[in-house]
């Protein structure tokens, strides 16, 4: 500790699949570094303090709110972005698609964030409850759609059913809720 | 930039941690789920951030053989709420850190630093002085054991001194005892009380009951003493809960006045009584 700690630091990590090296201010939040030095534009800032969730990506296998960690503390760690779920060429996988049938998005500001919890969720458990959705999702503020059609596209990926399928599922499992 | 200039510094090891916090103005990061807020709101002055989240020596759980349990200063909420072995020792704990906050301030916010911030709001406080766990600390000058019970000091402050760490936290056997735990929230928790109880033949054997929502976490020793012995009905755990928080200081702030939150004491000491008595904490 002689000289002290630069407050500029090398940072190596993985992201979306891809190496990066950064030199990087000491006092910079992952969020920030993440969308005005790489130009990823997914994670968003709707808060600023923590509680909404619209810059959540995964690190190191679970999901973090970017603005709540340091982009130098990213050293040596693997994290994907709402970016990484896309094809190449663009095609969305099948949370994006179902977020898309099922009109899981007004404005979108939140989406990205609720996308990456809901991946989250789905790695960990493939068969969830609505209860385990929303649960899941405890994170992630959205203003627009009150969370019934982000839980019907998180739940019809799990479940594999659309519709009327899906809804009398949901309401199925509503009234079982309720009883207990 | 939302925050003041800080340096960094990541310890590979805790011996070089104890190093670095003999800094002026050097101050451990574990998860940042509150630090870094509080840096965001420059409320606070750190000069040199000592990035502990990545200590092995302060991330594992262990059963002892008594049922003890020591769980170390750096293990997340979600570890402890993914472990089978707290699972197995401490059912209500690992409940009560599936269910704290959300899942993105679970993955990245540790025990250790949930005490030591001991923001009243916080959840486990109150429960390591409901266990008389014990807290280990250490520091350039060696290693000290604190007693659950003395380690708050107050709001956001705590009996470590500016170069220690706290490294663990052993709780004691259960031996049976149940977990309860309850809270009335009102935007952030407003009441919050933990009780764990021995039941003997029906009736209550012994209890220990803490309030949190204070700047310290208190006992209640009038409330354990009515209940020992006292029939498991509510009738009777309502009546020796009854005086729960007299002489609690409660905080008056826009969730909730203090009058409020002294009247709900016993409410909340009630619920986790009979909880215990259910069985305990499952969410």
């Amino acid at each position: 500790m002689a000289d002290g700690p630069a407050p500029i630091h090398d940072i190596e990590f993985t992201l979306n699949g891809d190496s990066v090296s950064r030199t990087v201010s000491s006092r910079m939040l992952l969020v920030h570094f993440l969308r005005d030095e790489l130009g990823l534009r997914g994670p968003k800032i709707g808060c600023d303090t923590g509680h909404c969730g619209a810059c959540t990506v995964n690190y190191d296998g679970k999901v973090i709110k970017s603005c709540m960690a340091l982009a130098v503390q990213a050293d040596g760690a693997t994290i994907d972005t709402v970016e990484s779920l896309a094809g190449e060429s663009g095609d969305l996988d099948e949370l994006q698609e179902s977020f898309r049938e099922h009109h899981g998005l007004q404005c979108g500001y939140c989406t990205s964030g609720v996308l990456m919890s809901a991946k989250f969720l789905l790695d960990r458990n493939p068969n969830p409850s609505a209860e385990e959705i929303r649960e899941a999702i405890h994170g992630n503020l959205c203003r627009c759609t009150g969370y019934v059609n982000i839980v019907k596209a998180i739940s019809a990926v799990a479940h594999g059913d659309s519709g009327l399928a899906l809804i009398e599922r949901l309401n199925r499992e509503h009234a079982t809720e309720v009883d207990a | 930039m939302l925050l003041a200039p800080v340096e960094y510094y990541r310890p590979d090891t805790i011996d070089e941690a104890l190093e670095a916090l003999q800094t002026d103005g050097a101050r451990p990061l574990a998860g940042g789920q509150s630090l870094i807020s509080i840096l965001k709101l420059r409320a606070t002055t750190v000069d040199l951030l000592v990035d502990i989240s990545r200590l092995d020596d302060l991330r594992s759980i262990s059963v002892a053989d008594d049922g003890s349990v020591t769980i170390g200063a750096g293990v997340t909420y979600d570890e402890m709420a993914m472990s089978p072995d707290l699972h197995h020792a401490y059912p209500g704990l690992s409940t009560i850190a599936a269910h704290t906050v959300d899942a993105q301030v679970r993955n990245r916010g540790t025990f250790g630093g949930n005490l030591c911030h001991n923001d009243p709001i916080n959840n486990f406080p109150p429960f390591v002085v409901a266990v008389d766990a014990v807290m280990h600390a250490t520091g350039a000058n060696g290693s000290r054991d604190i007693p659950a019970g003395e380690f708050f000091t107050g709001y956001f402050t705590n009996a470590l001194t500016d170069d220690e760490l706290l490294t663990s936290v052993t709780l004691p056997p259960l031996n049976g005892r149940s977990i309860g735990y309850q809270e009335i929230e009102i935007g952030e928790a407003a009441a919050r009380a933990v009780a764990i109880v021995a039941m003997s033949n029906g009736s209550i054997e012994s209890a220990s009951v803490a309030l949190g929502c204070l700047p310290i976490p208190v006992r209640r020793p009038a409330v354990e003493s009515a209940l020992a012995g006292a029939d498991s009905t509510p009738e009777a755990v309502a009546e020796a809960t009854a005086a729960a928080g007299d002489g609690i200081e409660p905080v008056s702030d826009a969730d909730a006045s203090a009058d409020y939150r002294r009247a709900m004491a016993p409410v909340v000491a009630k619920r986790a009584v009979l909880e215990a008595i259910q069985g305990g904490h499952h969410g």
